[in-house]
């Protein structure tokens, strides 16, 4: 049925930026608070109170703005969105409109049916955050707290790019990946600290025209983007199939029951009634201040990845795990710079490392060093693999150099000649009988006699080399 | 002044004579809390301050500590400011005591102040009479005499005005002079405090100390405060501009006489006065009340009934708490340009209004510039089109109000120094000129003023 | 230039103002005054457009990323009509769901 459809999605992302205070007031943007303890007569909007705007929120935006390929203007203006709500307690957002901080970038993402597709980024302004309404902590009441109100945000939006709800997903995660290596936010969907809204319609496979498009809100994870989007289209299509047509509406996403209303609302859509904010000059940002901002960049997600691939021959998805965050890539080349062959250190990392960080939840515990030297052990064959994983979590749990632990744990395999010889001829003067057999044609029999070596070693020999001394043995 | 026995007893004093005028509903402060307040104030006033012990009322929409703020509105009836405006932090830290506040127009909206919640102020020499507005009770407070100066604001007047109608002096600062934290936003790029005064010396002392950067107001310019110039001796060396548009053909003759009379006398004083145009003047009506309700629509969109201030009703959902609260909370004068203003900023109509309004707005500052451009250094016009008229008489015709503001509006929209000083009488009601400076050059146009209010027998029918 | 009831009402709506029915008439009547007086500026042409004027700094001032508080003389709860543990209140939203744009 969506075969004969085409489905085409549009993200507006709202993305708190990581500042010690908020954008128009000293007030601290802690997450967590009290309720309104984290407020002034700026973001209460008592009368009188003017905004002062934060010079780190407009360094963050234009480093962003950068980090997504925009123009960054070095003139802007700053607007009231104008609408009345319980957490807006001046009854106007500050924001941006005619003249924003930053227009027409791109985004590269991987696509799940196009490859490596491109968002087109229209619009990147700033604008402050509103407080928050709660509205079942106490009956016919809505409690509000406006601790938030006056964070710095971002607002972040897509032209009408994506045509499956798995691309967007897919955009946003790296939108989010590439944001966080820029030390933006911590794009926090479930904090809140990264909110999307969608804009979706379909139309009839092979058609230019846009159809009739629909704003879906309250999406409050990645997961849900996909879920809530597959829902929105599957309605659309089925009312388009019915005959009917698509109402212009905002829906809203309830994860629970994995569908979608209609926001109820008498009122028709809304007028903001922008206009230049009188109380803020105009943002002017000199030459320099965007320069500095363009060198505070790092090296983002996918030039990493590009220079993974090349670099250490890893293939376009180990090159991917491995810089999915910033944090693990930068691991991963200080392993590789103390020593390790950068394949078996990528399998380490994606492996054992990436799972360790995962149970224990406290970051990557062994040292890139400590893990060079261990993934040199097993190389050199004084560890086995398996027995090096023990290392492994012995050195995360406890410390420790790997040699130390190996020994104390008894795993250092004997890779001698002399000694894996005398076993071995131990082990072929116990099994005459084997030895004839094997003689004759059954070279099966070679396992047995590995098994036997180890069992003789108690474990300890390397089983490679072991298995080598025992052929060139039984050739003779 | 220099020790606090002294400062005590300006502060008695002063609890006396607002007493004694109270018949003016000039002082919204009830005299008890009022007397108690000044009588603190003065034991803890910085008696090095170059205004120790000096009282200046407040006007009601500037947020201070020690009384209500309600902006003349009953939305805000009973509201206190947890913070007080860097104007009157600034007024405290040179030692003045904060003698009440001041009624007013609500919220700034009014050239009488007959549209404050808390009824009208009378005119302190004929109670038939409006003492103009929306500044009001600071103007008429210190024609009464109860203060030597007063807190005011001014969006298209508010302070020059009633000084005219008053018979006192007040001054308007350029647009960023003094910190808008704390004043109670009306239209925020033409509002600005100003001061009313028993003359230009009181007057220009009280704006010197307020003026001066904020770092609380990101329209406040990064300069010292203003500096006070001397009384010249003659205004040799000043050209001063006359705008033939501020002398319409139906100008009021006493007005008119009134005014020639001022300029005669400027002449006299050695200043080169000439004929200049500022062709845009015939527009600055119509967009000041395009440009200040809008402004005051959104401005006023916090006044809700949500987070302070007092509720109506509204106990079935929170839209109901916000229509019934700005409706019943609100005056008419108020809801008419809140509404206006919402009109013109919405959609469809933005561009034909609003948009339009700024583009005229450039085109009355530029009218300005060219003529300051052209060797003049200050311009003098009547403050007023008339005296003070009575009360009532303009209240069925909104736009009939409107119109006294007409020679005022020009500043704000232009952000340009104004002051207003008495230069006659019109059969016993005081009339006002104005000189009109150039931006942030407040000194050149206090020197005039000295020269001026020295030699002109502001007593005399004209 | 004016004004019908049905428009005051619209623009009361989006400025979340009651207007009485009674008020109505006169309100309609007063606003299409104040409209048609101030459409005048229409009378200058567009060709005489000018970039618009605002007074005050050419260029905003930004302040340092500190955490400084501007300290009020009470708090919240001293202020709001309706407070409980920490919140202030209002009645719930009616038949307007939660719509925070």
């Amino acid at each position: 049925m969506a075969g004969a459809w085409e489905t085409v999605i549009g993200l507006e992302t709202h993305v708190q930026l990581r500042t010690l205070s908020k954008m128009f007031c000293g007030c601290s943007t802690a997450f967590g608070a009290p309720p309104n303890t984290n407020v002034c007569p700026v973001c209460l909007g008592l009368p009188g109170a003017l905004p002062v705007p934060n010079e780190q929120a407009l360094k963050l935006a234009v480093r962003a703005a950068l980090g997504v390929g925009c123009t960054v203007h070095p003139r802007s203006v700053f607007a009231r969105k104008n609408y009345f709500y319980p957490d807006l307690p001046k009854g106007y957002q500050i924001s941006q409109f005619e003249q924003p901080l930053a227009t027409n970038g791109s985004l590269s993402y991987l696509s799940p049916d196009r490859g490596i597709a491109t968002a087109t980024i229209q619009r990147l302004h700033v604008e402050e955050d509103a407080g928050k309404s709660l509205h079942d902590r106490f009956p016919k009441q809505t409690a509000i707290d406006l601790n938030r109100c006056g964070v710095p945000l971002i607002e972040i939006v897509t032209g009408p790019d994506f045509r499956s709800p798995h691309e967007a997903r897919s955009y946003l995660l790296t939108l989010k990946q590439v944001l966080e290596y820029a030390g933006i936010s911590d794009c926090d969907m479930e904090k809140g600290s990264l909110r999307v809204d969608a804009n979706v319609s379909v139309r009839r496979a092979g058609e230019t025209a846009l159809g009739t498009k629909t704003e879906v809100k309250n999406i409050n994870s990645f997961a849900y983007v996909e879920k809530a989007l597959t829902v929105e289209r599957d309605r659309q299509i089925a009312v388009l199939e019915g005959g009917g047509t698509v109402a212009p509406q905002t829906m809203l996403y309830d994860s629970k029951t994995n569908s979608v209303r209609p926001q109820r609302s008498k009122e028709e859509s809304h007028d903001y009634r922008y206009f230049p904010d009188p109380d803020l000059p105009p943002l002017v940002l000199t030459e320099e201040f965007i320069a500095e901002q363009q060198t505070l960049l790092p090296e983002l997600p996918a030039k990493k990845r590009e220079r993974f691939v090349e670099k250490y021959a890893l293939s376009v998805t180990d090159a991917a795990v491995l810089t999915a965050d910033r944090a693990v890539a930068d691991y991963y080349e200080a392993v590789v710079h103390a020593g390790a062959e950068p394949k078996t250190a990528a399998n380490w990392v994606m492996t054992e490392v990436l799972a360790d960080a995962k149970d224990h939840g406290d970051g990557l515990r062994v040292p890139p060093g400590a893990l060079a030297n261990l993934i040199g052990l097993v190389r050199g064959g004084t560890v086995s693999h398996q027995a090096a994983k023990r290392v492994f979590a012995e050195v995360a749990e406890r410390g420790g150099e790997p040699r130390n632990v190996a020994e104390a744990l008894g795993v250092m395999q004997v890779g001698d000649a002399g000694v894996l010889a005398r076993w071995v001829s131990e082990v072929l003067a116990a099994h005459p009988a084997e030895v004839t057999r094997y003689k004759t044609g059954e070279t099966k029999l070679v396992q047995f006699f590995l098994g036997q070596v180890m069992k003789a070693s108690r474990g300890k020999a390397d089983p490679k080399l072991a298995q080598r001394v025992l052929e060139e043995k039984l050739a003779s | 002044m220099s020790d606090p026995s002294e400062a005590l007893a300006s502060a008695k004093a002063a609890a006396d004579r607002i007493v004694k005028v109270k018949r003016l509903n000039a002082c919204l402060t009830p005299i008890k809390e009022l007397r108690k307040s000044l009588v603190a104030q003065a034991s803890v006033a910085h008696p090095s301050g170059v205004l120790y012990g000096m009282p200046v009322a407040v006007k009601d929409n500037i947020c201070t500590l020690e009384f209500t703020t309600s902006c003349g509105s009953k939305i805000l009836e009973g509201y206190r400011s947890p913070y007080e405006a860097t104007a009157v932090a600034k007024l405290k830290a040179a030692g003045a005591l904060i003698a009440g506040k001041t009624n007013c127009d609500e919220f700034g909206m009014g050239s009488s102040t007959e549209h404050s919640a808390y009824g009208r102020s009378l005119h302190p020499f004929d109670k038939t009479r409006v003492p103009g507005g929306s500044s009001g009770g600071s103007a008429a407070l210190v024609a009464a005499g109860a203060v030597p100066a007063a807190l005011g604001s001014e969006t298209g007047g508010s302070v020059r005005q009633p000084a005219s109608l008053c018979g006192v002096v007040g001054i308007k600062p350029t647009y960023g002079r003094v910190s808008r934290s704390g004043l109670v936003a009306f239209g925020s790029s033409l509002d600005q405090i100003g001061v009313l005064g028993r003359s230009v010396h009181d007057a220009a002392r009280v704006l010197s100390v307020i003026s001066g950067r904020d770092p609380r107001d990101s329209t406040c310019e990064e300069r010292d405060s203003l500096r006070l110039p001397t009384v010249p001796e003659s205004l040799q060396g000043f050209v001063i501009g006359v705008p033939k548009e501020y002398f319409p053909q139906d100008l009021d003759p006493a007005v008119r006489r009134a005014s020639d009379r001022a300029i005669r006398l400027l002449r006299e004083l050695g200043a080169a006065v000439r004929e200049v145009s500022l062709p845009h003047t015939p527009y600055a009506v119509a967009t000041y009340y395009i440009i200040a309700p809008a402004e005051a629509s959104s401005n006023l969109a916090r006044y809700d009934g949500a987070r302070y201030g007092p509720r109506f009703n509204g106990s079935e959902d929170v839209r109901a708490l916000y229509r019934t609260t700005r409706g019943e909370g609100f005056g008419p004068e108020v809801r008419r340009r809140v509404l206006v203003g919402t009109y013109v900023l919405s959609s469809g109509y933005y561009d034909a209004y609003y948009r339009k309004a700024q583009q005229m707005r450039a085109l009355i500052a530029q009218d300005f510039r060219n003529v300051f451009d052209r060797g003049v250094d200050l311009l003098f016009t009547p403050t007023t089109p008339t005296p003070a008229f009575k009360a009532g008489e303009k209240l069925n015709d909104p736009v009939a109000m409107y119109l006294s503001d007409i020679f005022t509006v020009t500043a704000n929209l232009a952000g340009l120094p104004a002051i207003s000083l008495p230069i006659g009488r019109i059969k016993g009601l005081p009339i006002g000129g104005q000189l009109i400076g150039q931006a942030f050059l407040e000194d050149e146009m206090l020197e005039a003023a000295y020269a001026l209010e020295r030699a002109v027998p502001a007593g005399e029918e004209a | 230039m004016s004004v019908t009831h049905d428009e005051v009402r619209r623009i009361a709506r989006l400025a979340e103002l009651d207007v009485s029915d009674d008020a109505l008439p006169l309100l309609a009547e007063q606003m299409s005054r104040i409209l048609e007086y101030v459409a005048q500026i229409n009378a200058v042409p567009a060709s005489e457009a000018v970039k618009p004027f605002v007074p005050g700094p050419d260029a905003v001032r930004f302040r340092p990323d500190e955490v400084k508080p501007w300290p009020l003389a009470f708090g919240p709860a001293e202020l709001a009509p309706a407070f409980r543990d920490g919140f202030f209140l209002v009645p719930k939203l009616g038949q307007f769901e939660d719509a925070g744009a």
